[in-house]
């Protein structure tokens, strides 16, 4: 029964779910974006921080037009034929209800994680910075290594006169939106701590 | 014999003009119920009672010998229900509308949905938005009858359909009427097509019911008398009298109902003569019962 509702939800919702969940996702990494400086000089760690704040505004404003839009989405099906389908089923009322609360609390699932995890990317692009500003040897000697070894294999190509451009690309796929370390494309690695 | 649907003095208003006052209606288990009525005589509203779409004010519904709306949950996994407008999900095609419906109805029958699917030849992944109205009708028809329910409520099911449309739809409804001696409630305007396949008609107008009685009764029942001479009064009458009017000539015009053929010997007195009989089909018979009714209130 659960199942029923929440596939003729999806299919009124699935719009603003799958818009809900790309903004979800992308407005921790905008609010990050959003504190580099044009001249490329570095951030202090209280301007980020006011950066980042100021995108708050728009988590609330985007969970109330998800809320809303989800919930109209819902009760669409039955405002279409004006619940007289709905109404009809042999099931009560307040559990019909509860089936369709369900079923969009469920959709809305996707764009709160998509939130989540942007949060977590603004988490991780935190805790990369802070790792690689507090410049722990380990931690450089990590990241020297594996920057070296792709140093490496390039030069080994080249030698071998292969076509490949490994570095080019690696940097292409890995720091250009929307590549998973796109967000370290901000000029946030440069903040003095 | 028990009823499959009772009510009894159900009142509901809407608005300030529009009230069902005092409704009695009784449908016998295992009947075709034909509800006839003008557009706006109450026909929808009281299927809605009956269904607990809306709550009366006052009086008793009993579906199913089960209250309504008490029971209402219960009692609706034994009924299928045709609206008046094709008020399904656009957004599902016609496979996921069965399978949606399937799962609410214990009782679902996906052969037989699957057959009658294959029958009425609807597409499978059309869209119910895209379907055409007799495909439309077709669907609706088919989500009722593949719950196979006992007891199936049709508001005018075959309203805007074409001949052939309106034909498959009722041979699928009189083929599971035939296995299953469900009951079926049909509410229309469409006079000849329930008078080919009802054994119970009710009419009603205005809100009430005008007359609830088996369908051979009233189609046989009803003739219009042309009599010769004024009688003073019909007090005494052994039929029930509808209408007079003065005729051509000194006589007059009497619309009756419940009439048989020995009760012409009520007219042998002096001075009045019975002149003719003359058979009213259901049609005509439905708007002279209209024209009786509305008559006196006017």
């Amino acid at each position: 029964m659960f199942r029923v509702i929440l596939y003729s939800q999806w299919k009124w919702s699935r719009l603003i779910v799958l818009l809900g969940s790309v903004a979800g996702f992308a407005l921790p990494l905008i609010s990050v974006h959003g504190a580099a400086r044009a001249d490329s000089s570095p951030l202090q760690a209280p301007e980020l921080l006011h950066a980042v704040q100021s995108w708050g505004v728009l988590y609330p404003v985007l969970a109330a037009t998800l809320g809303l839009l989800v919930a109209m989405a819902s009760w669409t099906p039955d405002h279409r034929g004006r619940h007289v389908y709905a109404l009809v089923l042999p099931v009560p009322r307040w559990r019909y209800v509860l089936l369709r609360f369900g079923a969009g609390a469920l959709l809305l699932a996707a764009p709160i994680t998509a939130v989540l995890v942007g949060a977590l990317a603004v988490l991780v692009a935190f805790a990369v910075f802070f790792a690689v500003s507090a410049g722990t040897a380990r931690t450089a000697g990590i990241v020297l290594a594996l920057i070296g070894g792709v140093m490496l294999v390039q030069v080994i190509t080249n030698v071998a006169r292969v076509d490949l451009d490994l570095v080019g690309k690696l940097q292409l796929l890995v720091l250009n939106w929307p590549g998973p370390l796109a967000i370290f494309t901000g000029r946030w690695m440069l903040i003095d701590v | 014999m028990t009823n499959a649907i009772e009510i009894q003095r159900l009142c509901y208003r809407a608005g300030r003009t529009f009230e069902i006052k005092d409704l009695d209606l009784h449908v016998p288990q295992g009947a075709i119920y034909g509800f006839l009525g003008p557009n706006g005589c109450g026909k929808t509203t009281t299927i809605r009672l009956m269904l607990g779409l809306l709550r009366p004010l006052a009086g008793r519904i009993e579906l199913l010998g089960s209250a309504v709306p008490r029971d209402v949950a219960s009692i609706l996994a034994r009924v299928g229900f045709v609206p008046e407008q094709p008020h399904l999900d656009p957004m599902l095609t016609v496979r996921e509308t069965l399978a949606f419906h399937a799962a609410f109805y214990p009782t679902w029958d996906r052969p037989w949905a699957e057959r009658l699917r294959a029958q009425f030849e609807l597409p499978d992944d059309q869209l119910f938005g895209r379907l055409s109205k007799g495909q439309k009708g077709k669907l609706m028809m088919l989500v009722a009858l593949a719950q196979r329910p006992e007891l199936l409520v049709l508001d005018e099911p075959t309203d805007g359909l074409d001949p052939v449309v309106r034909r498959d739809v009722l041979s699928a409804l009189l083929e599971y009427v035939s296995q299953r001696q469900a009951t079926v409630f049909i509410s229309s305007h469409l006079v000849h097509e329930l008078e080919r396949f009802c054994d119970w008609i009710g009419v009603m107008d205005d809100g009430r019911l005008i007359i609830e009685v088996p369908m051979e009764r009233l189609k046989n029942g009803i003739k219009r008398l042309r009599i010769g001479g004024t009688p003073a009064t019909a007090d005494n009458a052994p039929f029930v009298l509808l209408a007079r009017e003065p005729a051509n000539g000194s006589g007059e015009t009497w619309l009756v109902r419940e009439w048989e053929p020995h009760m012409a010997t009520y007219f042998d007195g002096p001075g009045v003569s019975l002149h003719e009989v003359i058979d009213l089909d259901l049609e005509e018979g439905f708007v002279e019962l209209l024209r009786t009714f509305r008559g006196p209130r006017a």
